[in-house]
């Protein structure tokens, strides 16, 4: 019995927790108390079982391999299904199942209006159990699987608000796409299963790296470009926009911070495990051009969106161009900050996308242009809009800074060390693509929040408790992760770098002490004394302190010069001295935000923002070719320069 | 005993020296000479050097109005903590020898540091829902852009050079930064840094919003853009943050640049930073202010993007082969 | 503490929001010089700002057409306490040339108090820094009395009659 809740069995529970509450909504139907509660039960199940893996796993560094149905090792090959928990899995699972857990807290008010939420809560189980299940899972053929459950259950959330203008097409271009993905990491599998006669990853990344033939490349390109598509690098971002915009908000969550790091830990899997092409420094350059090519484009395509949905849509996928450049540079320093933004990303992003949501849950439209002056009247969800623009946007000492800031400076030793031009190029799109960002975060703040509150919405209220019960637990974390990255470092981020650049022991976790080198042999790459030195200091906390007291000290000089006591204007006011000034004319609606602003960056920039408008035709036809091309360049490159 | 002394000493130095009092001592001071210089290059006699301060003064004693339209606290609020985070910032910047808290931060943290202050003035500006301040926020956020590509490579040259003497390849820690120009002599006179130095004196005024790079607050056009709202006590600290902005920036020009000039005694090292800050205010931000007309925003993004990054990037490419 | 200081301020750093009502630019273009080389008004402080809500002055031109009286009003209306309202030219005072024409709303001290007149059409740049002067010193004392209504005598009247005896 008290075997039971030996914690080596919890990597399956909280998988198992998820499928198991989906399919437990749809029988018992509609009875809607107990559907909330049984979502919120699966989700909390799930989440309670990441935490509690956080002391084996993070901190005494074991790797737990679970084998269903006892079904393990037979003639030195694996034949069962494996899920295989090491520090990265964890981490990954651990930043999925919060933004599960927050989202579906979200979803209980949000959607108690829509139709069919049980099917809903089905379905956003399904999602979340699927890529739980795949970052946790240890067999490549499962992993497969668990990428099929959650496109199709993402492409079905996509078009759940199907009376929704462009939902149906959203969900029609994703799947098309989509299962291209799976299409390639399917044939990918197969290639490998042909080749090395095993589908367990352990094992596969044992045998495959010191042999890598023309097909185990073509394989190779084959998975890479599968899981670029979850991650929806370029080219495939034009798909990300299309969904976020037709989602409900809580499915952007986890579209946006969940599924796209699917997307990233395949990647991570493929290039640091089970090929191992991460050391080589062609391929490592082919990662960080990817990387930063999404970056800058999705940032400048974000700069040109009307829509609010759509701008935090590209902003996640050049976020995720953060996480994707950091993570090829192959320094410890570098993946340690690649992971911890991809955990800060989903932490901002989901805040991101639940204040757009509970402002359509208000004014019933996203659109920059139709909306403004919203913060008088609802303020908590503009402070907390306000924290994650600031995360998002790099501003000190909130948790966006804190990653960016090592990805710059891990970027910059690259650099030096290398003594490559291109990573010099890369760290100063870093660091532009920042400003760019915060440009399209005042933007927004600006049109929604701030300026004049048209007549329409006066009638808008606060959102209810329990979405901003939702939003407040990720605006703490983005606070508490900003103030406190050497804890983040030390039980998360580190540990996890450690497990990516230590492969060996996730073979031998699963076929014993000495597999790894016997098999691989020269290729065996000893674990690595990891280092996380940066060439820069920065510590929020004494900021912070210095802030306070330099606040404080503002603030009393001010109430001491009786600063608040001002003519201020009850809501009401009228007369003209209250007026805004509009040139000696009587106040009318006027406001500047949405497509107004930046005119004269929009103006030096126009040729590209029009070729890019012309690129981005919104066709499907066209954005499968980018994917067959994407797929024809991914092959080219790995049987040429690999 | 000695943790009550040394808690005193700190909050002296947040209070005193280098925190708020002398920033703003220093920041009106370079304000009432940037005046002055224009004035006599117009051939004006020009305002007192104590002008900033009876401006700021009279300021207090003005009503506050604040408009229907606007969100009451992130206007009222807004400039308080843009002011603060000035001061922080200052804190960080070493002078010369002395630095009290410049290990805690490094040049590029002092980059997105000094973006906390133009983002308080801006959301304050967004919030008195004016639309002559949405063009202005919308002006000072390309003003921002357009600065920050020149003082990314300026302080990327800066970390590479000093990487390169010391030894670790690449360094961006300000306290290093000190250090090492104190042992070697200042940045500036290493053949590779002229032009980051140069881009660096071209920046200062775009980043202050002096003429000709004033287009976020057109007073002419847009009727003071994001300021349009403010009055009285609000608008007071807005000025005042805008002096010490100046002397921030100036200041940091002196420590990446100049260090290594000081004596070692806090006093005069401090009196020295405030001799050269008001050279090159007078260089740098009067002259150009009196000899040119405001630029069109488009014009100011190509000229930082073009002109003042080329030179950056030149100073860079210097470093970067070790020149 | 400081509250002498800000008096005393108020007096040293005048803020001019220059307002049209009607006028035929020729008051306009004499406050312009005013702040040039030659008279260099801003050597005791004074500055021109684009918006009501910094100024401490208003300088009104023009004989306040009917178009343009609601929003002189509105804008007067703007400035935060204390402030000065100042007529520059003979139009705003008296209408002028322009007096009992159908389309004239004036004189502005009808509907506002004045606090100076500055006569003449235009009036000479000398003149209106003499106004602007006395507008200052009316700050200060409002600021220090508190109230919205101060008369103070022209300090600089005298001297000015002195010069004209002696241009006699």
């Amino acid at each position: 019995m008290t075997d039971f809740l030996n914690y080596r069995h919890f990597p399956v529970y909280s998988v198992m927790a998820l499928f198991l509450g989906g399919f437990l909504i749809i029988v018992l139907g509609n009875k809607k108390v107990l559907r909330n509660i049984l979502a919120v039960l699966s989700v909390s199940v799930s989440l309670a079982c990441m935490l509690a893996l956080i002391k084996p796993v993070m901190i005494d560094g074991e790797i737990i391999t679970y084998w269903l149905g006892n079904r393990s090792i037979a003639g030195g090959y694996a034949i069962g299904i494996a899920l295989e928990v090491d520090a990265l899995s964890l981490f990954f699972g651990l930043l999925i199942s919060t933004a599960v857990f927050v989202s579906c807290i979200y979803s209980i008010q949000y959607m108690a209006n829509d139709r069919n939420v049980s099917q809903y809560y089905t379905l956003f189980l399904m999602l979340s159990g699927g890529v739980i299940g795949l970052v946790l899972s240890g067999d490549i053929f499962n992993m497969f699987i668990m990428v099929e459950i959650l496109t199709f259950a993402a492409v079905a959330l996509t078009a759940f608000r199907n009376e929704a203008f462009g939902a149906l097409e959203a969900a029609f271009k994703y799947l098309v796409v989509g299962c291209m993905g799976s299409t390639c990491i399917l044939t990918g599998t197969i290639m490998l299963y042909a080749q090395a006669h095993t589908l367990n990853f352990a094992q596969l990344s044992a045998l495959i790296p010191g042999n890598i033939t023309t097909s185990g490349k073509i394989a190779f390109a084959l998975l890479i470009v599968g899981f670029a598509t979850k991650a929806f690098l370029v080219p495939f971002h034009p798909l990300a926009a299309d969904a976020h915009g037709a989602a409900p908000a809580p499915v952007s969550v986890l579209i946006s911070g969940v599924l796209t790091k699917s997307g990233i830990y395949g990647i991570i899997r493929l290039t640091y495990f089970l090929f191992q092409t991460i050391s080589q420094s062609s391929f490592r350059l082919l990662l960080v051009t990817v990387g930063s090519v999404s970056m800058f484009v999705c940032v400048t395509m974000a700069l040109a969106q009307h829509d609010f949905k759509r701008l935090l849509a590209f902003h996640s996928i050049s976020q995720i161009g953060y996480v994707l450049t950091a993570v090829g540079l192959c320094s410890a320093l570098g993946f340690s900050a690649g992971i911890y933004h991809a955990m800060n990303h989903t932490l901002f992003k989901g805040l991101l996308f639940l204040t757009a949501g509970a402002v359509l849950h208000e004014t019933g439209t996203t659109n920059l242009d139709d909306l403004g002056g919203l913060s008088k009247k609802m303020p908590f969800t503009t402070a907390l809009f306000l924290i994650g623009a600031f995360s998002i946007s790099g501003i000190p000492p909130f948790n966006g800074f804190a990653s960016k800031w090592m990805i710059y400076q891990a970027c910059y030793q690259k650099a030096v060390e290398t003594g490559h031009f291109g990573y010099l190029l890369v760290t100063i799109i870093c660091l532009v693509t920042s400003i760019l960002t915060l440009a399209s975060f005042v933007k927004v703040s600006q049109s929604v929040f701030f300026g004049r509150l048209p007549e329409k919405y006066e009638g808008v209220k606060e959102v209810p408790f329990g979405m901003r019960f939702a939003m407040g637990i990720f605006a703490v974390l983005c606070i508490v992760t900003g103030l406190f990255p050497d804890l983040v470092g030390k039980y998360l981020t580190h540990p996890a770098s450690a497990a990516a650049f230590n492969a060996n022991a996730y073979i031998d976790a699963a076929f014993g002490e000495g597999y790894a080198s016997s098999m691989l042999g020269p290729f065996a790459s000893a674990a690595q004394d990891v280092v996380f030195d940066t060439a820069g200091v920065w510590s929020p906390v004494s900021w912070l302190i210095l802030m306070m007291i330099a606040l404080i000290a503002v603030t009393i000089a001010a109430v001491s010069g009786k600063y608040e006591k001002c003519s201020a204007a009850p809501e009401e006011v009228t007369d003209p001295k209250h007026e805004l000034f509009f040139g000696g004319e009587k106040n009318r609606f006027s406001q500047v935000g949405g497509s107004d602003l930046f005119w004269g960056f929009k103006y030096n920039w126009r040729h590209y923002f029009s070729g890019m408008h012309d690129l981005h035709s919104g066709v499907l036809n066209d954005y499968a070719l980018w994917a067959v091309v994407a797929l024809a360049l991914a092959m080219f490159f790995m049987l040429i320069v690999l | 005993m000695s943790v009550i002394i040394s808690t005193l000493m700190y909050l002296g130095f947040i209070l005193i020296f280098p925190g708020f009092l002398f920033c703003f001592f220093c920041g009106m001071l370079l304000c009432g000479i940037e005046r002055k210089i224009v004035a006599r290059m117009q051939k004006r006699v020009g305002p007192p050097i104590l002008q900033p301060w009876y401006d700021f003064f009279k300021l207090c004693g003005k009503e506050t109005i604040i408009p229907t339209a606007a969100n009451k606290k992130v206007f009222l609020f807004a400039p308080v903590i843009g002011l603060a985070a000035l001061v922080v910032i200052q804190l960080f910047i070493p002078v010369f020898g002395f630095t009290a808290f410049s290990g805690n931060a490094d040049i590029i943290v002092i980059l997105y540091l000094l973006l906390v202050p133009a983002l308080a003035e801006i959301f304050g500006a967004s919030a008195s829902g004016s639309p002559y301040a949405g063009i202005g926020l919308s002006r000072e956020m390309v003003t921002i852009i357009s600065c920050e590509l020149p003082l990314v490579l300026v302080l990327l040259a800066v970390g590479k050079a000093v990487g390169n003497a010391v030894g670790t390849g690449v360094c961006f820690s300000l306290q290093t930064i000190a250090e090492y120009q104190i042992e070697k002599g200042s940045l500036i006179k290493q053949f590779s840094m002229i032009p980051a130095a140069a881009a660096f004196l071209l920046v200062i005024p775009g980043e202050i919003g002096s003429h000709p790079f004033d287009t976020a607050e057109a007073e002419t056009e847009i009727c003071e853009g994001m300021l349009a709202e403010y009055s009285g006590p609000p608008l007071a600290i807005n000025k005042l943050s805008h002096a010490v902005k100046m002397f921030t920036m100036t200041s940091l020009f002196c420590a990446l640049f100049l260090g290594g000039l000081g004596v070692g005694i806090m006093t005069v090292d401090a009196l020295i930073v405030l001799g050269l800050s008001i050279i090159i205010t007078v260089c740098v931000v009067a002259l150009i202010n009196a000899a040119t007309a405001r630029l069109k925003i488009e014009q100011l993004f190509k000229y930082y993007w073009t002109f003042v990054s080329g030179l950056a990037a030149l100073s860079l490419i210097l470093a970067w082969f070790g020149l | 503490m400081f509250n002498k200081t800000i008096i005393e301020s108020a007096a040293r750093s005048p803020w001019i929001f220059h307002i049209n009502g009607g006028s035929c630019n020729g008051c306009d273009i004499e406050i312009v010089s005013v702040l040039t080389p030659r008279y260099d008004a801003e050597r005791v402080g004074f500055k021109l700002v684009g918006s009501p809500k910094h100024a401490d002055i208003a300088v009104v031109t023009g004989p306040i057409t009917k178009q343009s009286l609601p929003r002189v009003l509105r804008t007067l209306e703007q400035i935060p306490e204390p402030r000065c309202i100042v007529t520059c030219g003979s139009c705003p005072q008296s209408g002028n040339v322009f007096r009992g024409s159908y389309s004239i709303a004036g004189p502005l001290s009808k509907y506002v108090h004045v606090d100076v007149d500055i006569a003449g059409c235009a009036p000479k740049p000398e003149a209106i820094i003499d106004g602007l002067l006395l507008a200052a010193k009316i700050l200060a004392e409002k600021k220090r009395t508190g109230s919205s209504e101060v008369q103070i005598q022209n300090p600089f009247a005298p001297a000015r009659e002195k010069e004209k005896g002696e241009n006699e």
